[in-house]
């Protein structure tokens, strides 16, 4: 174990990023979709240089086994003393005792992948709308209904001098979550991992709450409340003709 | 004769009566206990881990995995370099490269810096075997500061997360890369050799029969796995505060700019957001002055507790206390003083 421990966790850790990067969409729960290449290549670099370790722990273990064993003993808690002692690197043999850490993000992403932030997180954060200048904004495209992020959906109903919504039907996806008798349409946004998620939410007027953290996709109109860019205009008001169940979209963050 | 045989013989049957009885006895109990344990643990243990596992815990298991996988490329880049360095790179490289003086070093090495298109995970080894490798530690300490703050990737998405504003990003970069060299002197100054762990001080002889690749994988996968470890660490407190902060708190102090400003400063340590990210939640917390995010944004690359974690790790407790303590406080001093220039 003591051997071959240290390449095995290498490639632990590569096939994790692999299983969440490569054979799924779940790396997508928990950063950006820009970092895929990367997660995909870190996995196969990890595995192969895991599997090169194993090789290379294998033909060791011919010879220097007797001195090996020594070290263990000696070395005791001191994992600082590096190559530079020994000259020969045997000491890398032996990993770092922290390093078993890492196995415990590499197994829960293998058999047990955590899930998606959802209305907890959403709650839990004062939901905060990007400042922006009021302005013009480019005309919806020419579909009916018309498919926003609920970022697009916030920033023209805050900003939009030009009021490019009125009378459009407009249709948005994200998850429940409730204050009262208001419920709002909410979707959390990432900039690059989960660990900066930020809520954007929309209330909704005209249908009934589903439950908390349920995935729906809303139809409606938007509804215009308080001056552009003023507190009462937030958070922006969407009344309802269809709330319909769906499921949790492969991508659960909004990018910004 | 006879009587002492049976004696014997007696004795010996209690013995063996006393053993079995002991045998007996805890087998029963040993399996009474066992079937307790397990019964309870098999209908107690669902209930109580569906009990532990509220939505609190979920979102902690996420965002920790998140900081995990997100750091994981970066940590293996920055090992990957530093393993290159430590195997392949010769000392006179550095010895020619940068001026003989630390003094002068320091600032070569800040700016140096911004080659390294890296989050703060990778700074962290590469800074180690530049060490290893002769160079002057104020050097790879500038350098080790400077550059998760100023490279173009995180300049860039600084310019994207203020659009309209380049003062704010001009600001970081200067505020950065002075706190950077402004560390590197005082480590100059100040800095005591016996606060490095013995090895980071000790140049690398040139690397030995075994040859440079079996060197650079060994040190690879010592560095990487170590850091890594770390790197889990610095996930869980970074997580376990994103949890436990509630950002609706932050209202209450954006009323005075100093207490914004320190604030804010804390919030970079404990919040652990990568530097490509950090910019887009500085311009989140739109309640606050200018230059309060701007020291959210020069603090959060060169400490939190992520990186605190790696450098206890690299380079000792007592180093990373000493060393993370002074730079936040010139990070908070040097992004006051910019802001009050350019913002």
């Amino acid at each position: 174990m003591r051997r071959y421990g240290p390449a095995s966790l290498l490639i632990l850790c590569g096939v994790a990023l692999l299983r969440i990067a490569l054979f799924s969409e779940l790396y997508l729960r928990y950063v950006k979709p820009g970092l895929r290449p990367f997660l995909i290549a870190s996995g196969v670099l990890l595995i192969s240089l895991g599997i090169v370790g194993v090789v290379a722990a294998f033909r060791s273990s011919g010879g220097s086994g007797a001195e090996n064993d020594h070290e263990h003993h000696g070395a005791g808690s001191d994992d600082r003393h590096r190559g530079e002692v020994s000259g020969h690197g045997h000491d890398h043999s032996r990993g770092p005792r922290v390093a078993w850490l890492l196995a415990a993000p590499a197994l829960a992403l293998l058999f047990f992948p955590p899930p998606a932030l959802g209305s907890y997180s959403a709650e839990r954060e004062a939901a905060q709308y990007a400042a922006q200048g009021i302005g013009t904004f480019p005309a919806l495209p020419d579909e009916d209904p018309v498919d926003l992020t609920l970022g697009e959906f916030t920033s023209r109903a805050m900003y939009d001098s030009g009021a490019t919504m009125k009378g459009r039907t407009l249709r948005m996806t994200g998850f429940v979550t409730r204050d009262g008798d208001t419920w709002y349409l909410t979707r959390l946004l990432i900039s690059c991992c989960a660990a900066d998620a930020r809520p954007n939410k929309i209330e909704i007027r005209g249908a009934d709450a589903p439950a908390t953290d349920a995935w729906v996709t809303v139809t409606g109109t938007w509804h215009p409340e308080g001056e552009l860019g003023s507190d009462e205009a937030w958070p922006p008001v969407l009344d309802a003709t269809s709330v319909k169940h769906v499921k949790q979209p492969e991508n659960p963050y909004e990018k910004l | 004769m006879a009587s002492q045989g049976s004696n014997e013989r007696a004795r010996n049957l209690a013995g063996g009566a006393r053993v079995a009885v002991r045998a007996l006895v805890s087998v029963v109990v040993g399996g009474l206990s066992l079937i307790t344990i397990l019964t309870v643990g098999s209908v107690l243990g669902p209930m109580l881990a569906m009990d532990l596992y509220t939505p609190a815990v979920a979102a902690w298991w996420t965002v920790f995995t998140a900081v995990v996988v997100q750091g994981m490329p970066f940590l293996l880049l920055g090992t990957l370099m530093s393993a290159a360095i430590g195997a392949f790179v010769p000392e006179r490289v550095f010895r020619r490269l940068l001026p003989r003086s630390p003094a002068l070093a320091v600032p070569v090495a800040g700016a140096a810096g911004a080659v390294l298109p890296g989050c703060e995970c990778a700074s962290v080894p590469v800074a180690d075997s530049l060490m290893r490798r002769g160079v002057a530690p104020a050097a790879a300490l500038a350098f080790l500061l400077s550059a998760p703050a100023i490279n173009p990737v995180v300049l860039v998405a600084t310019s994207i997360a203020f659009p309209g504003s380049p003062a704010m990003v001009a600001g970081r970069l200067i505020a950065s890369l002075a706190t950077a060299v402004i560390m590197g002197w005082l480590w100059v100054r100040f800095g005591r050799e016996e606060w490095l762990p013995r090895r980071a001080r000790t140049a690398t002889k040139a690397p030995t029969s075994g040859g440079r690749w079996r060197d650079f994988r060994a040190g690879f996968q010592h560095d990487f796995l170590h850091a890594g470890g770390f790197l889990v660490v610095g996930a869980a407190a970074a997580a376990m505060f994103n949890i436990a902060v509630p950002r609706s708190v932050l209202d209450a102090f954006t009323g005075s700019p100093w207490m914004s400003v320190l604030l804010l400063a804390v919030l970079a340590v404990v919040l652990c957001v990568c530097s490509e990210a950090d910019a887009f939640v500085a311009a989140s917390l739109s309640g606050f002055s200018p230059t309060a995010q701007l020291a959210f944004m020069v603090v959060g690359p060169m400490v939190d507790l992520k990186l605190i974690a790696l450098q206890a790790g690299t380079f000792g407790k007592a180093f990373a206390v000493r060393f993370s303590s002074v730079t936040w406080a010139v990070a908070v001093v040097s992004s006051v003083l910019v802001g009050w220039w350019l913002l």
